[in-house]
């Protein structure tokens, strides 16, 4: 592999980080629990997406590109040319605690279930609830990040993402809410 | 003709102040249920005002907006009342009801902007959901569960097993809840008032967290979690219960035990005994400080 030239250095690394989301992935028995879940109790309007923050929306679509655009960044700053030969994950991966892998596999799990409903306007009522459970999140995954050990975190990190399914999806039968 | 066209106009001009009124309709429901039965009900804007009596019927009074109409289904032992509000019904008034319900009975009620009132009621169980209204409970429940996205929540409501979530809304809990308590918050503040706990559960990720408890039954457990926010905790100096605390960059201060910090790198802890040590306290935080007082009971 070292004997490759750098337009074949670059294509293995251009295949190598489009396959990272892919290790990312929880076991299909995880996300055929969620998708059961979401079939029985189908939404009763089309749902919410229009007036969910453009930030998350681009989240939504672009999670595997932001994923490899992550790692793309961490390669360079690891001044990474061909490490990647040598190691089967990325710095980035192979430096993350238990916890943050953890918490990775949750973001996408649920970030897989969420994107599963299909975007339509979110309730005025709901709208900042949502902005403040991805706000909440993102402070849980950092303070994962600096706190390794604590496991507690784990858990609210769960039902943060859990509540913000759960909203989402209320914000389907809902979108007719008066204000 | 003319002298008609002036009455019709003037007529026109006596009544379209009342025309609102005019739109609304007036509800006068009245249902037997068999003692211990389960009463829904179901409303989205305006109030629903929830209230308890000695009498085995249940009773609905108030006022429904335009377009809106009251969708009954009654049994022996439930009684379902939802308010059917039409589409695109966004600049009409909400429903304005009041509900009686029958001692021992059981109550859900959910409402999305309306306020919900619950009082002087006993109830075999309570569940009470809002999405921005106002929550506010007080009486006695054999268990109950309430909820609210971005409404505040206000419970005085004496129970064995109280459990209460929002996203934003703030929670105020206070009287004879003890028992079994769970509180869930993401951004709201927590502010509980509790009598003697025998589990008590809170987790907030940034919502100020405030707990006073009159004690820990005997083997009480309490465990308090938040991300970034405050913790204070205060308890009876008799209290008995090995406390454990543990934060990676809060402060903590606490009447009892001594705060240990690791020679290298952030946190501290704390893990004292208490008393026989007979219970468990446990707080946790990421960066939120915690302060544990022991004596003002």
């Amino acid at each position: 592999m070292n004997t490759h030239d750098n337009d074949h250095d670059h294509d293995d690394l251009a295949a190598r980080l489009r396959r990272l989301p892919a290790e990312r992935v929880p076991p299909a028995v995880a996300w055929q629990r969620i998708a059961a879940q979401l079939r029985q109790a189908p939404p009763q309007l089309p749902p919410p997406l229009a007036a969910v923050p453009a930030s998350v929306q681009y989240r939504r679509r672009h999670w595997p590109r932001g994923i490899a655009a992550a790692a793309v960044v961490a390669l360079v700053l690891a001044g990474g040319g061909r490490w990647w030969a040598t190691h089967e994950r990325p710095v980035a991966v192979a430096q993350a605690s238990p916890l943050q892998r953890q918490a990775d596999v949750l973001a996408a799990e649920y970030g897989q279930a969420i994107a599963a409903i299909p975007p339509e306007t979110v309730p005025a009522e709901l709208a900042p609830a949502l902005h403040e459970l991805d706000s909440s999140a993102g402070s849980i995954r950092s303070a994962i990040a600096q706190s390794p050990d604590a496991g507690f975190l784990l858990g609210q990190l769960r039902r943060t993402y859990a509540l913000r399914l759960e909203l989402t999806r209320q914000g389907l039968a809902a979108a007719a809410f008066p204000t | 003709m003319h002298s008609s066209l002036r009455h019709l106009l003037a007529a026109v001009a006596l009544l379209a102040p009342m025309a609102p009124a005019l739109a609304q309709s007036t509800v006068d429901e009245h249902h037997l249920l068999s003692s211990g039965g389960r009463v829904d009900i179901s409303n989205v804007a305006g109030s629903v005002r929830v209230r308890g009596w000695d009498r085995d019927d249940v009773q609905l009074t108030g006022t429904l907006g335009e377009g809106q109409r009251l969708d009954v289904q009654s049994s022996a032992n439930r009684v379902q009342l939802k308010v059917v509000y039409p589409q695109n019904s966004r600049n009409s008034r909400g429903a304005v009801l009041e509900l009686r319900v029958p001692r021992g009975s059981e109550l859900q009620a959910a409402t999305v902007s309306a306020t919900l009132d619950v009082a002087d009621v006993d109830l075999r169980r309570l569940q009470a959901s809002t999405v921005s209204g106002g929550l506010t409970v007080n009486g006695q429940a054999g268990e109950s569960d309430l909820g609210s996205v971005s409404g505040a929540i206000r419970s005085q409501l004496r129970t064995a097993r109280l459990e209460l979530h929002s996203v934003s809304g703030e929670i105020k809990a206070s009287g004879g809840s003890g028992g079994e308590v769970a509180v869930n918050s993401v951004s709201g503040a927590v502010s509980l008032d509790l009598s003697a706990v025998q589990r008590l559960e809170v987790e907030t990720v940034s919502g100020n967290l405030g707990v006073r408890s009159a004690g820990l039954q005997p083997g009480g457990r309490i465990s308090l979690q938040t991300v970034s926010a405050p913790v204070t905790l205060t308890l009876p100096a008799r209290t008995s219960a090995q406390l454990k605390v543990s934060t990676f960059s809060g402060d903590i201060h606490s009447d009892a035990g001594e705060v240990e910090r690791p020679r290298h790198g952030p946190g501290s802890s704390l893990d004292t005994r208490i008393g026989n040590g007979d219970g468990d306290i446990s707080i946790n935080t990421h960066s939120g400080g915690v302060r544990v007082n022991l004596g003002t009971h």
